[in-house]
């Protein structure tokens, strides 16, 4: 019996720790928006986007210099 | 419980291929268009596509960027009109429920209740079924406030509507919404 005991308090205790995984993986948002944001921030863009973007633009005559200056102004 | 209020979203993203100015304006910006078309065109290859075509057009245009708006906004303005082409052009999705302001009446929960998730994995998933429900401008504009930084004028000038009628689309958009991510679990 107390074999038998100790092992429900083993399980028991295992199930306790699987909720507290489940538990510590529940997120809550406050709207969909913060939902949203949190998505965005686990998306990463595409290496490719790049490589394909600066092979594009090579052959492209580079644009006049005054416009980099208003854009880093922002 | 975890309360999401604000991850931290690193606003830059690998680009090794380009340098210079050019590449610091990827780096900064490229994540939250490449999102905006994700989502908005709910399709990876078609968001990349648009992604490298935005950049593209916005490096041929810098000339005429006249420096009013954040480069930000400029470079959502041409996504949002890129991808609407795209879709005007395709003409293949109809998948646009007319009841999603019906479901939204007829919620039992308000906007304020909050959305919670046990699992992560296949949220992004589920996100894209719940907006692709949704009619295309409350997709639209709860995209663009996601963004967090942009005020409900500048979102209001990007979908051309005053930033009243943002405010009261948004809240029927948030309502839609939590009731379709809701029914979708």
């Amino acid at each position: 019996m107390k074999q038998r005991h100790k092992l429900s308090q083993e399980q028991q205790a295992e199930t306790a720790a699987e909720l507290n995984l489940t538990k510590k993986a529940e997120l809550e948002f406050s709207g969909p928006e913060t939902l949203l944001r949190h998505d965005a921030a686990q998306v990463v863009v595409p290496p490719a986007v790049a490589e394909r973007l600066r092979e594009s633009a090579a052959g492209l005559e580079t644009p006049r210099a005054s416009w980099w200056r208003r854009w880093f102004r922002k | 419980m975890n309360e999401v209020e604000r991850p931290q979203r690193p606003e830059t993203s690998p680009a090794p291929a380009l340098a210079g100015a050019f590449g610091e304006i990827y780096a900064e910006h490229s994540r939250a268009i490449y999102y905006l078309a994700l989502r908005f065109l709910s399709d990876p290859q078609k968001a990349e596509d648009a992604t490298h075509d935005v950049f593209l057009k916005a490096f041929r245009k810098m000339d005429q960027f006249r420096g009013d708006a954040s480069a930000r906004t400029w470079l959502y303005r041409i996504t949002i009109n890129h991808c609407q082409n795209l879709q005007r052009a395709w003409q293949e999705r109809h998948i646009f429920p007319q009841d999603a302001d019906e479901l939204a009446r007829h919620a039992p929960m308000s906007t304020d209740s909050p959305l919670r998730i046990l699992e992560t994995k296949e949220l992004g998933e589920r996100i894209q079924r719940t907006l692709d429900k949704l009619p295309p401008d409350y997709r639209l504009l709860l995209l663009l406030l996601s963004d967090g930084d942009l005020t409900y004028e500048q979102i209001g000038e990007l979908t051309e509507q005053s930033a009243d009628a943002v405010r009261g689309k948004l809240h029927r958009a948030r309502k839609a919404f939590a009731a379709l991510f809701a029914a979708s679990e």
